[in-house]
């Protein structure tokens, strides 16, 4: 090896500490940078690669019974690459024992062995269930306490009971999807319907287009053609949903998620290359006198510069080689840990090439843009202040230094402390000391306070956008403001429900509800969105929607509705006014949109229609399936033990009882995916004040190297310990404060646009910001803490130096 | 030229003797009256101030001075008295305020019209500079910090160079340290493996700038020797500047240097005592030995 | 009348009761360790230092006076001995931490390059190591620090950064900054090494006025000049102190020579009236007095006594007839006032070192001349004994 790298090399491998801070420094970056890129692709990818491997149905038909010569006839059209039939119906379910009954959607597979549409993933257990067996989705595990090798007890409509051995887990990426309000699912083969008192006959279709599965208006053309062909076998088409191929149900909120990844990515990327343009320029200070020597015996500038760029390069690949296992590592479980929560599988721990690149050129590229100025700054440096030891601009006084003048900032901060001594306000001068030595690197501080004010404002920004969020949910609570909720299994009168429940302690009122299922259609008369419509009467005070356009019911509204905002994806530029065509009960109508309010739309859409009207098309005035109940108290166990009651009750007294429940547990399912975004959000800004703190050690750390001359006459002119620490750490903790004080600042247009990013996503408008004590208070302390502890080490090392190694440091 | 240093006495019998022969005939070793006559650099009505927040400096006030081939010039003064100055401005470390200062790249020019590049070549072939805090790099072994010099000028092939510089190791006698590392030596034995660096591209002219000013007495005075030994039997031209007054008859020509003005060498008020008389150098106490 | 002999001088000047000392050294020893091997420093170092002195301490660079200095102010600690500074002893049983603490109470160190912290005005420097010692009130402590200011003559500058002020007033407010938590010890390490001559005069002065308030200062100079203002001079060589009385008397030497003298010297102790030197009787020694006064005298035929000088402390005899050869000229005898005690070295290695010594040898040569001058004068009017030295040469 010729000298000049041996004497690269030595640099690298002899002060250990220090390599490993600057490769430190520029590995977290690289490990963010390939967390985010990884994640980023493996969600995106694998999302809907998982999504599609399931094979999800392209149209899905909810029909009157049908048999399995349709199965054949559609199965052999054109443009239908396959076809599955099954029948969909729910029962009412407990653990044997139990007073809580569940209700589950029970699917009948045609067959499981040849099941190639919505596939189900097996879980635990058998995936094939036999006669007279039970597999469960998994999420039914969230209701029922039950194994696999368990049994259930299964409520047939007379009232009597079945039991069945639950064989396996599921997992069914396509249950649910596309219903706001679908219960979990019990998988069983045809040949149990009977048990079941079930006939064998299919009410589902569900098929798959051959050609581009991804384009809404080709299925859609496919899905009429099925449709009709149905209906010309008599089978009457109730409802129907497309969806495409590759399009996961919680796509939107995943979109949220890699935007908001996106954008952390390019900050992480800023962040860590001011800490990397720090590190190296303090590294560089240090070689100075290096650097001088080496020009003094001969060195020209091209190979001080090569010699500087080639320690950087090994920086950077020193940080590569740390940062990139550990990059992928981290990206892939963060996928996990969200495929986990929006239910969808990976495809397994893989390179993936895009980020792996992106990491090289990041841990590459960013030191050596970065450093690059400091590089050339001391290739270029004279050999007399190489020598010369005047490297720091704070180092020594100035008895032969070329012309320095007071800075301005000097001044102010000389003249205020004596503004404030000539008010008799005295500050300790040890203090003084940090408060000036804060100022002292400008540049530095500026890249440190850049770094921790940015880490500090996203972290203030996702406490408040998660009460944004949590506020948002709350006023969802708007739309189910009933206690409990009960649904019959046939319609009842209303004033005799009223009537039977209002004799149960604490109810106060009932209101009775109605549904009706719509399928909106555009011009062309092709189905582009089904919509669930709820019928309470106009005057209800159970629904008090946010409204972002028109009005609200009235009882005298004739075939007009109010949507929920989602419609706009299909139908953009829709208006409160606007006339849509709708398929209401097999006929076709013209509705008006009377109102667009706000909701989480994720798993379907819904409207509201005046019960008035819509009992009267159902031709069931003054009865209905589905009640709301408010009771004396609100709380959610009292909701709870008393929709437990009065299922109870009610069934007691004959009524056909299919579900009670609490009014705000469908807000659960509703908002749960809101909190996955929360969490997540938590885990971006904590990566973001690791990296800020970071560089507050590294700054610290950098400051305490550079002083070591002053703290050792501090300590000869009897500094303790403890007042050599103070000195340090109150330093830190000025840096703190005042990036404490900018993150405050930049926190409220970082919230604005993080809800922004977040509501556009889910919602379509941004909706209103709400500001948290807690997360400035959270960071406030966090930030306190951080430069505390970042502060310590250098501190603790300043003290532990005896004052002749200080001196000697020159 | 040859003149001023015959007048001198010479401590040293050899190259005393050399000197008596000086202007009309041929030493034994390979220098010859030509090139003893042959100005290396010359420094004419150099100036240098330097400005501070509490006012102009002068350090040097208009200094003029010759440097002839082969001759040990030794430039005595007192610490701040612009010695360092001086030897900057030799060397092309800093910039003059006013005059010039002659080397011979190729041709006669003058310096500060160089490009910084340009003077450090003609810095790596015609200079050798010795410091008082030696200068070594830390973290390269002797043998590495004496071929570093030879790889960046690259005069010599990576293997010739090894061998030059053990050579020029056994030459300041401490070979046998050579792949040690600089901390693992003492400070007198540091100083022979600068020097030997300040040879390795074998350049006609060494610079020192107070290089006994960190060591002991019997240390400093071997490398005085060494220095002495370098004049006569490599034919090298030093230049050194040092505090040390009782060094001052032990140099071949001597000038005094006194706030920024140099002159003939007993200029100094009588001394008390050949130890005390020396001002300390500037950096002197060993705490503040840069490591 | 044989004198008692001590084997080393250096032994009989540490003999300082503590109460008087300031700083009292005993058997120091400092020894420096790296990977090249073992480096001793100091080497059993003895030294007391009087309240109230004045001291400088010389040698040269790497004779270990900086080291020497440290562990004075407790900057560095020794490997061995033991080092009391106003009765407390720094080294045993305290912290590095606790050293700190105590130096800002009670010592005020003045550095060569000033060591102003930058960041803060001359008034903030001074006021600082009132803020660690803390000692005065909180809002006493400015009022003390412009007094200190005051009492160099910084007052107007209070305000500025060390960089707006020329280097001679840095190392003023460096001094008013030692100075400000009122230690009795002011430890000065090269203080004027970066100053003009005016600026250097100017603190040597500040220095001289403070001993005589009744600091204690140490200082460590290159200068000469200054180095004499001082009313005790301290010299080291290698890690050794240099006995004073040889540094004081033959000040020519290189430190080299003295270190080799203060090795090689005996200590003889004379009571009063006691008979050193004989006339006529061979001399062998060469003698330094290091305490009390010694009479040179001499006999005419009558045998009545002249007593042709009397030397003090600091001064030497026998010089005359080891650098001529022969027998003593005149008697030598202590003084009536107390005993005397001298330093005696060995003909041979005076003369050795007298060879390698031009400048020494110059100067001893001077004042032979001055004395034979003298006694010419003392001679011509007794007539006896140059005449009869002048008659042995003839011969």
């Amino acid at each position: 090896m010729k000298p000049r790298w041996r004497k690269i090399f030595h640099d690298l491998i002899d002060n250990k500490a220090r390599t490993l801070l600057v490769v430190f420094s520029i590995a977290v970056g690289v490990f963010s940078i390939g967390v985010i890129a990884g994640s980023y692709q493996y969600i995106s990818n694998d999302m809907s690669a998982s999504y599609a491997m399931n094979r999800p149905a392209n149209v899905e038909l909810r029909t009157i019974n049908f048999d399995d010569s349709v199965l054949s006839s559609i199965r052999n059209r054109r443009n239908v690459a396959d076809a599955e039939a099954r029948r969909v119906f729910n029962m009412r379910v407990r653990t044997p024992g139990s007073d809580r009954w569940t209700t589950l959607d029970m699917v009948a597979f045609e067959s499981f062995e040849d099941n190639s549409i919505n596939l189900l993933a097996p879980v635990a257990g058998k995936a094939i269930p036999a006669k007279r067996e039970v597999l469960l989705e998994k999420s039914a595990l969230r209701d029922l306490v039950v194994d696999v090798g368990g049994s259930l007890e299964f409520e047939l409509p007379d009232g009597s009971t079945k039991i069945m051995p639950v064989v396996g887990f599921v997992q069914d990426t396509a249950a649910g999807a596309g219903d706001f309000l679908a219960s979990p699912s019990g998988y069983i083969t045809l040949d149990t319907l009977p048990y079941l008192a079930q006939p064998k006959l299919y009410n589902r279709m569900f098929v798959t287009v051959a050609g581009d599965g991804d384009d809404p208006s080709y299925i859609r053309e496919v899905g009429a053609a099925v449709k009709d062909s149905m209906e010309k076998s008599d089978v009457i088409v109730l409802r129907s949903r497309i969806a495409e191929t590759h399009r996961h149900p919680l796509a939107d909120i995943v979109n949220a998620v890699l935007g908001i990844l996106l954008a952390l990515g390019i900050l992480i990327v800023f962040l860590s290359s001011s800490l990397i343009s720090n590190t190296l320029s303090a590294l560089l200070n240090q070689h100075l006198r290096h650097i001088g020597v080496i020009k003094l015996i001969g060195g020209q500038r091209r190979q001080v510069f090569l010699m500087y760029f080639a320690l950087i390069m090994a920086f950077g690949v020193l940080a590569l080689l740390i940062a990139v296992p550990f990059g992928g590592i981290g990206a892939y479980q963060l996928s996990l840990f969200i495929a986990d929560k929006l239910d969808f599988t990976l495809l397994g721990y893989r390179l993936l090439p895009l980020p792996f690149f992106i990491q090289i050129a990041v841990g590459l590229l960013v030191p050596l843009v970065s450093g690059l100025a400091p590089v050339v700054a001391g290739s270029r440096v004279t050999v007399l202040r190489a020598l010369s030891g005047d490297i720091a601009d704070d180092g020594k006084p100035a008895s032969r230094a070329d012309g320095k003048r007071l800075s301005w900032f000097d001044w102010i901060q000389v003249k205020a402390t004596r503004v404030l001594a000539v008010r008799g306000l005295h500050v300790p001068r040890p203090f003084v000391i940090s408060l000036r030595n804060t100022f002292r690197r400008k540049s530095r501080l500026a890249l440190t306070l850049f770094t921790l004010t940015m880490g500090g404002a996203i972290f203030i920004a996702v406490f408040n956008v998660r009460v944004t969020l949590h506020d948002y949910i709350g006023r969802i609570e708007n739309y189910f403001r009933a206690d409990v909720t009960l649904d019959f299994d046939q319609a009842y009168r209303i004033q005799e429900i009223e009537r039977v429940l209002k004799k149960v302690d604490g109810v106060t009122q009932v209101e009775g509800w109605q549904f009706m299922g719509g399928e909106l259609m555009d011009t062309n008369g092709n189905v582009v969105e089904n919509i669930a419509l709820l019928a309470p009467p106009s005057n209800s005070e159970l629904v008090q929607p946010i409204l972002v356009d028109g009005r609200w019911l009235r009882s005298d509204d004739v075939r007009k509705m109010t949507v929920s905002e989602g419609l706009r994806k299909s139908f953009p530029g829709l208006r409160a006014g606007d006339f849509v065509n709708m398929r209401v009960n097999g006929r076709d109508e013209i509705w008006q949109i009377v109102g667009i309010f706000k909701f989480v739309d994720q798993e379907g859409m819904i409207g509201y229609a005046p019960f008035e009207y819509v009992s009267k098309i159902n031709r069931q005035a003054n009865r209905a399936f589905s009640y709301r109940i408010v009771t004396e108290r609100h709380d959610r166990p009292y909701q709870d033990a008393k929709a437990e009651e009065l299922d109870k009750y009610m069934r007691d007294r004959g009524f056909k009882v299919r579900i009670a429940q609490a009014g705000s547990a469908s807000l659960d399912t509703a908002v749960e995916s809101l909190d996955i975004l929360v969490t997540f959000l938590l885990i971006m800004a904590i990566l973001t004040a690791i990296v800020g703190a970071m560089g507050l050690t590294g700054t610290m750390g950098m400051n305490v190297l550079e002083r070591t001359r002053e703290i050792g006459i501090t300590r000869a002119i009897g500094a303790d310990d403890s007042a050599v620490m103070r000195t340090v750490i109150a330093e830190g903790v000025v840096i703190g404060l005042i990036s404490f004080g900018l993150a405050v600042i930049l926190s409220i247009p970082f919230t604005y646009l993080l809800s922004m990013i977040v509501s556009v996503a889910i919602f379509q408008t941004p909706i209103s910001v709400v500001f948290t004590y807690l997360g400035y208070a959270i960071w406030l302390a966090l930030v306190l803490t951080l430069s505390t502890v970042a502060s310590i080490v250098p501190a603790r090392n300043a003290a532990r130096m005896t004052i002749r190694e200080v001196l000697a440091y020159e | 030229m040859g003149k001023v240093q015959c007048s001198k006495k010479f401590p040293w019998g050899d190259f005393g003797l050399f000197c008596k022969l000086g202007n009309f005939s041929v030493y034994v070793g390979m220098m010859t009256v030509q090139t003893l006559n042959q100005r290396l650099i010359e420094l004419r009505d150099v100036k240098k101030i330097y400005s501070t927040a509490a006012g102009d400096f002068v350090a040097l006030k208009g200094v003029n001075l010759q440097i002839s081939a082969g001759e040990f010039l030794g430039v005595v003064g007192k610490s701040g008295a612009g010695k360092s100055t001086l030897l900057n401005m030799i060397t092309g470390v800093d910039r003059l305020t006013r005059g010039e200062v002659i080397v011979n790249n190729g041709e006669a020019v003058s310096i500060h019209d160089m490009a910084e590049d340009e003077i450090s070549g003609w810095r790596g072939r015609n200079l050798g500079v010795i410091f008082q805090s030696f200068q070594l790099l830390p973290m390269l072994t002797l043998v590495e910090n004496i071929t570093l010099s030879m790889d960046l000028c690259g005069n010599f092939s990576p293997r010739r160079s090894r061998q030059r510089a053990l050579e020029l190791l056994r030459l300041v006698e401490i070979e046998e340290h050579a792949d040690k590392l600089p901390a693992l030596i003492s400070g007198g034995q540091q100083q022979r493996v600068a020097i030997a660096r300040a040879l390795a591209n074998d350049p006609p002219i060494l610079v020192a700038d107070e290089p006994t000013g960190s060591l002991d007495s019997v240390t400093a005075d071997h490398i005085f020797e060494l220095f002495q030994r370098l004049v006569m039997e490599q034919g090298k031209t030093i230049v050194m500047v040092t505090h040390d007054q009782s060094l001052a008859t032990r140099f071949s020509r001597t000038l005094s240097i006194i706030d920024g003005e140099v002159g003939e060498f007993p200029s100094q008020t009588d001394a008390k005592s050949e130890d005390e008389a020396v001002a300390p150098p500037k950096w002197r106490f060993p705490w503040r030995r840069w490591k | 009348m044989s004198p008692r002999r001590k084997s080393r001088a250096v032994s009989a000047q540490h003999a300082m009761t503590s109460a008087e000392a300031m700083i009292d050294m005993h058997g120091v020893v400092k020894r420096f360790k790296n990977v090249a091997g073992e480096f001793t420093v100091l080497k059993d170092i003895n030294l007391t230092i009087k309240r109230g002195e004045f001291v400088s301490i010389v040698g040269k660079s790497g004779s270990g006076k900086s080291t020497l200095l440290n562990m004075i102010t407790g900057i560095d600690h020794p490997t061995e001995g033991k080092v009391v500074i106003d009765g407390a002893d720094i080294y045993t049983g305290v912290t590095e931490s606790q050293r700190s603490k105590w130096r800002g109470r009670n010592l005020g160190i003045v550095f060569q390059f000033f060591q102003l912290l930058p960041m803060l005005t001359l008034l903030e420097n001074a006021m600082l190591p009132m803020d660690y010692a803390d000692v005065y009130g909180f809002d006493e402590r400015p009022a003390r620090a412009m007094e200190m200011l005051e009492l160099v003559g910084l007052e107007e500058f209070a305000n500025k950064l060390p960089l707006l002020v020329s280097t001679g007033q840095q190392q003023l407010a460096a001094i008013a900054r030692a100075l400000a938590c009122d230690p009795p010890l002011l430890v000065a390490d090269e203080p004027t090494g970066n100053l003009d001559t005016k600026s250097a005069s100017t603190i040597i002065d500040l220095f001289e006025e403070l001993a005589r308030r009744g600091k204690t200062v140490v200082m460590v100079t290159h200068d000469p000049a200054l180095a004499s203002r001082a009313t005790r001079n301290i010299i080291i060589a290698d890690g050794e102190l240099i006995n004073e009385t040889i540094a004081k008397s033959l000040p020519w030497l290189r430190h080299r020579h003295m270190m080799e003298f203060t090795k090689l010297a005996e200590t003889r102790i004379y009571p009063p009236k006691a008979t050193i030197i004989s006339r006529e009787d061979p001399i062998e020694n060469f003698f330094m007095i290091q305490k009390g006064e010694v009479e040179v005298v001499l006999y005419d035929r009558k045998k009545d006594e002249t007593v042709i000088s009397r030397l003090q402390p600091g001064e030497f005899f026998g010089e005359m007839e080891l650098l001529r050869g022969g027998k003593a000229l005149a008697n030598v005898r202590a003084g009536a006032g107390e005993a005397v005690e001298t330093l005696t070295i060995k003909r041979e290695d005076f003369k050795r070192v007298m060879d390698i010594s031009p400048i020494t040898a110059d100067a001893v040569g001077k004042i032979v001349q001055q004395r034979l001058e003298a006694r010419r004068a003392i001679d011509s009017r007794t007539g006896g004994f140059l005449a009869r030295l002048r008659k042995k040469r003839n011969v």
